[in-house]
């Protein structure tokens, strides 16, 4: 057990690199990670429902400034719909943190898909509807929208946005139980998912962007297993410093015992609408989210906000459809030229040269012990 | 109206026989799966108890007390893992297509007691045979020194009976079911004590039922190490034992103390 944990303990730092910035795949809307595929980003899944009709809507792009055009040709944006998994609400707890409890996260599948598909100008280029009736009744939107989300760094940004409004009886008659991931494909392959607002841009997440929603708690199981042998093996050793390792690692990249939940998006007409309970427009969900445990966002939104917190957007919100708010006029993003390697390959040959110049001091000292004692030996052993 | 006689019986007998039983101390140590019946897939809980009298307060995971703690399904064991500190001390991926049984093994722990207090606790656990020991050694009135070991087993509902409920886990001390006790039983409920993979003779096997820990049956293991129950009502069940036997020469302690405990939900008949 001892032993596994060590090799653990060395087979972090491989947990660690997908959470470098050459992870192509992991991202989310505040997801720390440098994004090399930023056309492919969920920015956010909404579900709330209008009069007759509930309002689907799907951004991408984080820190959109720029103008059209954009390069949207290879990407097709996808939302998925389970409307028969079972969910139930007895946990208060599952309730407050993710809208519901999926009993058997195994059996999660989409019943209604969602294809769109955008052209460089963010019009629509194609979109097809399975699983739904009456789909000619569908209203979509696509275009550059307002940021929506509560986030200083955020504020006075854009998302490319694709807003659907469904009419109610699209759906199976008498449907209360809502499960939706997103999901964008470039040239076919997956590059990013979302499910509940904000979770896989936290820190010890980044693996829900590669498993299907069915897969994830399996592989939060196995993860969770292993970062936990780890921390535990550091946790049990009287060294102050390992003790201080599984701290960091408690509240960083150890998964918690509520997090064995897939990454979906829960809804149902049971209880009034608004996060988590699908996700309405001016929801905070960091001030939400927080109140159950996970307040990363919460603390960057003070450390990078004023005073007070911002707990609305920025910009007002339509009254109608497609209710995200008008855009700031176009500026050109901030582009980083300033590499890092100009100062990390310095190091690495300093290093280099001090590692090589330990060994052959080591060397030399050896062999010059092993040349003495022979001659030693030798002379004893000549004879007189 | 035989049936129901019979019952009635077996309750009545089940409180005069929880009359004989004395009070426990605050050692039971027992597993509380969150659920007794996972679906195929579901996520188990698994929260540590100790205390008496099936109420107690919930023990965090700390991996240094731990020698095993591991799920058996079908034959397969498999490591529950958790994260020190944490209630609950693990969690698991339940199979659900057989009964499951989860295993907890403590590493030993010492205690030391008065010698009035030490002896109280063995009569109350029925543990005569200490007392008389240490009076013919002349030890009645030293401090207890003992080395306790925790044996914990909780039996979980599958969709079909699998051996695993009806057999050892390999523990130093262990009850173990003589049916599958989470299939509805026509009788009563049988069992054995294991010590060191032998039936053990003589031991007091405890059964405390979770929603009115009153409605507690006691009895002694006959020669065949083996115990019956008539259980009068369905439900979540604790059946524990406690066995003391000589530490050894070496060693810094007088006695070394083993827990059994065994928690399954009882269906309907």
């Amino acid at each position: 057990m001892k032993r596994r944990a060590f090799w653990g303990l060395a087979a972090l730092l491989v947990l660690i690199a997908p959470l470098t910035p050459s992870a192509s795949r992991a991202s989310d809307h505040a997801d720390p990670l440098n994004l090399t595929d930023p056309n492919a980003n969920i920015t956010g899944l909404f579900i709330f429902p209008k009069d007759d009709q509930y309002v689907l809507i799907f951004n991408m792009r984080k820190s959109l400034t720029n103008a059209k055009p954009y390069n949207l040709g290879a990407y097709e944006y996808v939302i998925n719909i389970d409307l028969t998994t079972p969910v139930t609400f007895d946990s208060d707890e599952d309730r407050a943190r993710y809208g519901g409890t999926i009993p058997i996260p195994d059996k999660l599948h989409p019943d209604v898909t969602i294809k769109v598909r955008l052209n460089d100008d963010t019009t629509l280029k194609s979109i097809d509807y399975t699983g739904l009736r009456n789909t000619d009744k569908i209203r979509t939107f696509s275009g550059v929208r307002d940021d929506p989300f509560i986030f200083p760094r955020f504020f006075r940004k854009k998302v490319i946005s694709m807003v659907m409004s469904i009419p109610k009886n699209a759906f199976p008659d008498g449907q209360q139980d809502f499960i939706l991931w997103g999901a964008t494909y470039g040239n076919g392959k997956l590059s990013d998912r979302v499910g509940r607002s904000i979770r896989s841009q936290l820190p010890r997440f980044p693996l829900l962007n590669f498993y299907d929603p069915k897969d994830q708690v399996r592989e939060l199981t196995k993860a969770k297993d292993f970062l936990d042998k780890v921390a535990n093996f550091l946790d049990d050793k009287k060294e102050w410093w390992s003790q201080a390792i599984a701290g960091l690692l408690e509240f960083t990249f150890q998964f918690r015992k509520y997090d064995l939940a897939p990454d979906v998006m829960i809804f149902t007409t049971r209880f009034p609408p608004g996060y988590p309970n699908g996700r309405q427009l001016p929801d905070d969900v960091n001030a939400i989210q927080c109140r159950t445990g996970d307040c990363l966002l919460q603390e960057l939104s003070f450390i990078e906000g004023g005073w007070p917190r911002a707990t609305k957007n920025d910009k007002e919100f339509l009254p109608d459809f497609p209710y995200l708010a008008e855009p700031l006029p176009d500026s050109p993003e901030r582009v980083r030229t300033d590499s890092i390697w100009p100062y990390v390959i310095p190091v690495i040959i300093v290093f280099a040269v001090l590692t090589w110049g330990l060994v052959e001091i080591i060397w030399r000292l050896i062999w010059w012990l092993w040349r003495t004692i022979k001659f030693k030996f030798r002379r004893k052993l000549a004879p007189a | 109206m035989r049936s129901r006689r019979g019952a009635r019986a077996a309750v009545v007998a089940a409180h005069l026989l929880a009359l004989i039983v004395v009070p426990a101390r605050a050692h039971d140590f027992w597993i509380g799966p969150s659920s007794f019946k996972p679906a195929p897939g579901a996520i188990v809980a698994v929260h540590l108890w100790v205390g008496q009298n099936f109420v107690g307060d919930p023990v965090p995971r700390q991996s240094g007390a731990i020698e095993q703690f591991f799920v058996r399904a079908s034959g397969i064991d498999t490591d529950i893992g958790g994260a020190n500190h944490i209630d609950p001390a693990g969690l698991f991926r339940a199979g659900g297509d057989t009964t499951a049984a989860i295993g907890y093994r403590s590493s030993g722990s010492d205690i030391e007691l008065p010698a009035d207090k030490f002896e109280d606790y063995l009569r109350q656990y029925g543990l005569d045979a200490i007392v008389a020991e240490r009076a013919r050694r002349g030890e009645a009135a030293k401090p207890g020194r003992e080395r306790f070991f925790r044996y914990a087993k909780a039996l979980l509902t599958g969709a079909r009976s699998d051996a695993t409920a009806t057999s050892p886990l390999g523990f130093a001390y262990e009850i173990v079911p003589h049916d599958d006790p989470p299939l509805p039983l026509a009788g009563p409920l049988r069992g054995f004590i294991l010590y060191d993979g032998k039936p053990l003779a003589g031991v007091l096997v405890e059964a405390l039922w979770r929603d009115d820990p009153s409605i507690k049956l006691a009895m002694r293991s006959d020669a065949q190490g083996a115990f019956t129950f008539t259980l009068p009502r369905p439900g979540v069940w604790l059946f524990k034992s406690v066995h003391m036997v000589r530490a050894g020469f070496f060693s810094s302690v007088d006695w070394d103390s083993h827990w059994a405990s065994l928690t399954c939900e009882v269906p309907k008949p």
